[in-house]
């Protein structure tokens, strides 16, 4: 309990500082800040519009920390501000609206290519040497060094353009009623198809060759030589004294791995034209709409947190040496 | 003399190497009688664990048993056993306690899961059944049964010892091999656990092939010691002619590298 | 020396370098390679690959093969620039954690956490917005100052197990003052980590310095991978055919990324023996079908 709740606190000074940097860094800019955050608005913005929006961001006619406790408030209470481009939509509205599409497409992404990964580089770990793990090797490096951007689109390129396979953007047939009928569910499947293959192509590799150097690291060890001395069936061992004790490190990485895989769905989901964060925040760097560019900073750090959080809590499940007896 | 547990001939051991190959037991030969505490003492990376390991053929690859080796357990091939008999002979005819006996149980299975696991794979048995017989042999190593639901992590040093050995009774092995079990314990649990494994090898039968390097350790308890030199078995004898006449040359230098201090308890020890 | 000895001697990094040596050479001679500028309307535009026009025209009439072999330099000097600067503020921060312990341990592995844990792309977006159309020279300064955080990691856990040896011990009986036995003892023992940490970082410079371009925060005048995926991007290249702007910067940076990724692979077989699959169990292999020994 004691070390979850010191990992929480850690978290929370995480957002903390990356609402610092976004309370700075317009004002670092040479330049007024203000001029600068909403400059893209043109005249279009009236006058009371923009002093609630100064307000969020801390413009207030007040000593600098006082501007800084101001906008944590708004970051607190909820308050993101409003979209230039799209005003006066809320920023958390727009980003909440892209979060479902990008949670999905993220998360079964991740637990497809983490099990994916994670096998392949068990039973090329138990198989040392072989013609299979030569091919898991190579294809994991492949995998892992090609940039998601350039694998989306030979992706689109193959399996959109030339073959017509797939539809080539959008999460849906835009002509559909979004509902929860067979119709709109398979147009979604279909539409997410590409993206989600892109993202396992790009991730799959690193799960396996993280789990493969963990397993070749264990295989040393004392209880999988007893495992095997015990009459063990090869599977046994492999499964429950090596795959599971190597589970662990490869878990621990899944968190710093979270980052890299955030990223790779920003850039999936712009060739793609998949309304989710990142192409919501690409529309935004187009418009320079900053109080989004700067809420999905907030969001993605959020989101990254609690996916640590969500690991450090399946590591103490996994590993009985935390458990406090 | 009856037929023997264990009868090694000829055996020898490569490791294979990207040109050339490390001979690590060259044409070892010898025979270990049921009941009989046999030792096989030698300096570190003389070729013992090597034997050890290839009883149960637990090697991994680069290591490689040359043609012609044999090694019989009951008159058993066990170079002719193919996978599954190899598995149900494991632990079964022979088990093994490992150089850091510590290290040897896994992490994240309760000692309970630990005995359960072997049980099943050797025979049908309920969960019930494996815990009870569980809770006997850990009678046998004076712990406690409610220790079954605990993990390895949460026992000492000297009780993860005697949880693996009971592990290693849980099928009534003809053979119990330990590769120098107690060089991470303290010198008064590795008395503790040798008379231990003596006591049970009087009660229950089986024989113990002993790997040590600590040559003074061993002739307290052994019947029989193998000498080894790099990777040749150069002597073989009654622990009292290894301690008070050793004939091979090399004997006698192992000796004479024990601190004097070792050896005169152990002259004491003798004489007592 | 002696990594470098055992680098030549492995497969995986002799095609890794090899792929490495051919685009350093084609960034090099790039002038000689093509008559077109990569800057100027040299042809109509979207024409498709033909004599004239090794990989066709962008739509404005750049000729693609020219920009190709110019936009390597930029690759190239941005992942080795930024990879430079990332390696040597994890290497230099790692060190000192490591070695010197207590507070500055404490506040360095603080701060590294917390970058760890702030995703690093979206931080890069709203620096790269906030500064408008960053030059390469600028993606590679504010790379290298956002992403050190893993080679602070690896740097410092592996500093931490170096102190205890003996080696250490001695030179600080014998007085050595602290940043020597950190430069001359402990840094000689981290080359491989270093290595690892600075392949790594080139790769990652590559592809972030190409995915902040494609997303429109670059320069649009710089000649690129990146800025040639934007253009060809905006062009809608897919969909008017014209591939070959498009895919050509694709593959090339594939190509890079994957020549130094085997580098960094064979690093790793090197550092860590228990990953090597050498010829020894080929030949063990061999060995068995032929009977002359079982395990």
């Amino acid at each position: 309990m004691a070390f979850l709740l010191r990992r929480l606190a850690f978290y929370l000074a995480a957002f903390i500082a990356a609402a610092t940097i976004n309370f700075f860094l317009p004002r670092l800019m040479p330049g007024d800040p203000i001029e600068i955050m909403f400059a893209s608005a043109g005249s279009e913005l009236s006058l009371d519009n923009l002093n609630a929006l100064k307000l969020t961001f801390g413009f207030i006619d007040a000593p600098l920390h006082e501007q800084y406790l101001s906008y944590l408030k708004s970051v607190f209470t909820g308050d993101l501000g409003r979209s230039i481009k799209y005003f006066p939509l809320p920023v958390t509205d727009l980003l909440g609206r892209a979060l479902v599409w990008t949670v999905g497409l993220v998360g079964i992404a991740t637990l497809i290519s983490f099990t994916l990964g994670s096998f392949l580089g068990v039973m090329a770990a138990w198989r040392r040497a072989t013609l299979f793990d030569s091919i898991v090797s190579l294809a994991a490096i492949f995998s892992s060094s090609v940039p998601a951007v350039v694998v989306s689109l030979i992706m689109l390129f193959v399996f959109g353009y030339t073959l017509g396979w797939f539809p080539n953007g959008y999460a849906a047939d835009p002509m559909l009623d979004p509902g929860f009928d067979w119709t709109y569910i398979s147009s979604v499947l279909h539409h997410g198809t590409l993206p989600m293959l892109t993202l396992v192509i790009v991730l799959t590799g690193g799960f396996a060759v993280t789990m493969r150097n963990n397993m070749i690291n264990l295989l040393g060890e004392d209880y999988i030589v007893m495992g095997r001395a015990k009459g063990l069936t090869e599977d046994n061992v492999m499964l429950w004294y090596a795959a599971r004790n190597a589970l662990l490190p490869t878990v621990s990485s899944l968190a710093i791995a979270v980052g890299t895989i955030l990223g790779g769905s920003l850039v999936t989901e712009v060739v793609f034209n998949y309304p989710g964060l990142g192409n919501t925040l690409y529309q935004a760097i187009l418009a320079r709409d900053y109080p989004v560019i700067q809420g999905q900073l907030l969001i993605m750090t959020a989101a990254m947190l609690i996916s640590n959080f969500a690991v450090d809590l399946s590591y103490v499940l996994l590993d009985p040496r935390l458990k406090r007896a | 003399m009856s037929d023997p547990v264990l009868s090694i001939r000829n055996l020898d051991i490569d490791y294979v190497g990207a040109e050339t190959d490390f001979h690590a037991v060259k044409n070892v030969s010898f025979d270990i009688a049921p009941g009989e505490f046999f030792g096989l003492a030698g300096e570190s990376g003389c070729g013992k664990s090597t034997i050890a390991f290839a009883v149960s053929r637990l090697h991994r690859p680069p290591a490689l048993i040359r043609a012609g080796s044999r090694i019989l357990v009951g008159g058993r091939d066990v170079l002719a056993l193919d996978d599954e008999e190899l598995r149900r002979f494991r632990w079964r005819e022979v088990a093994m306690v490992f150089q850091s006996a510590m290290n040897s149980l896994n992490p994240v299975l309760t000692v309970e899961d630990q005995f359960y696991d072997v049980l099943r794979a050797h025979g049908k048995i309920t969960r019930e059944a494996a815990r009870a017989r569980a809770a006997e042999l850990l009678k046998l190593v004076d712990i406690a049964p409610d220790r079954l639901s605990s993990y390895p992590h949460q026992c000492s040093g000297g009780m993860r010892q005697r949880i693996v050995i009971a592990i290693c009774l849980a099928l009534s092995p003809k053979l119990l091999i330990m590769d120098e079990p107690t060089t991470a314990l303290d010198v008064v649990v590795q008395r503790e656990i040798l008379q231990r494994i003596d006591k049970l090898r009087k009660e229950l039968g089986f024989s113990v092939l002993f790997i040590t390097h600590d040559l003074g350790l061993m002739v307290q308890v052994s019947d029989r010691i193998g000498i080894m030199l790099e990777g040749e078995l150069v002597e073989v004898n009654d622990a009292r002619t290894i301690y008070r006449a050793p004939q091979h040359d090399y004997t006698r230098r192992l000796w004479a590298s024990m601190p004097k201090l070792h050896g005169a308890q152990i002259r004491q020890e003798a004489g007592a | 020396m002696k990594l470098v000895t055992q680098l030549l001697h492995n497969r995986k990094a002799m095609i890794g370098l090899s792929i490495l040596l051919l685009v350093i050479l084609v960034a090099i001679f790039a002038p000689l390679l093509t008559e077109y500028s990569p800057v100027k309307r040299v042809g109509r535009p979207h024409q498709p690959p033909s004599w004239e026009h090794w990989l066709g025209t962008t739509r404005i009439g750049h000729d693609v093969f020219s920009r190709l072999v110019h936009g390597a330099r930029v690759s190239l000097a941005v992942g080795f620039g930024a990879g430079l600067l990332i390696t040597v503020i994890g290497t230099v921060l790692g060190i000192i954690a490591g070695y010197k312990g207590g507070v500055v341990d404490e506040v360095i592995n603080f701060f590294t956490n917390m970058v760890l844990v702030v995703p690093n792309l979206p931080l890069l977006l709203v620096l790269a917005a906030f500064i408008g159309q960053a030059s390469p020279l600028v993606i590679a300064i504010i790379l290298g100052f956002t992403s050190w955080a893993w080679g602070v990691r690896v740097t410092r856990s592996e500093t931490l197990s170096i102190r205890q040896r003996d080696f250490v011990k001695s030179a600080e009986m014998l007085g050595e003052p602290g940043w020597r036995i950190m430069a001359f003892e402990i840094f000689p023992n981290l080359i491989s980590i270093v290595g690892i940490n600075f392949i790594g970082s080139v790769i990652f410079a590559v592809i972030t310095e190409a995915t902040l371009e494609f997303l429109g925060l670059g320069d649009p005048n710089t000649v690129s991978w990146g800025i040639m995926l934007y253009n060809a991007q905006n062009a809608s290249a897919l969909s008017v055919g014209a591939w070959w702007d498009l895919l050509s910067p694709c593959i090339a940076l594939a190509v890079l990324g994957l020549g130094l990724a085997l580098i960094n692979f064979a690093i790793d077989e090197i550092a860590n023996p228990r990953l090597r699959t050498g010829g020894m169990l080929n030949r063990w292999t061999r060995m068995v079908r032929l009977g002359e020994g079982k395990l």
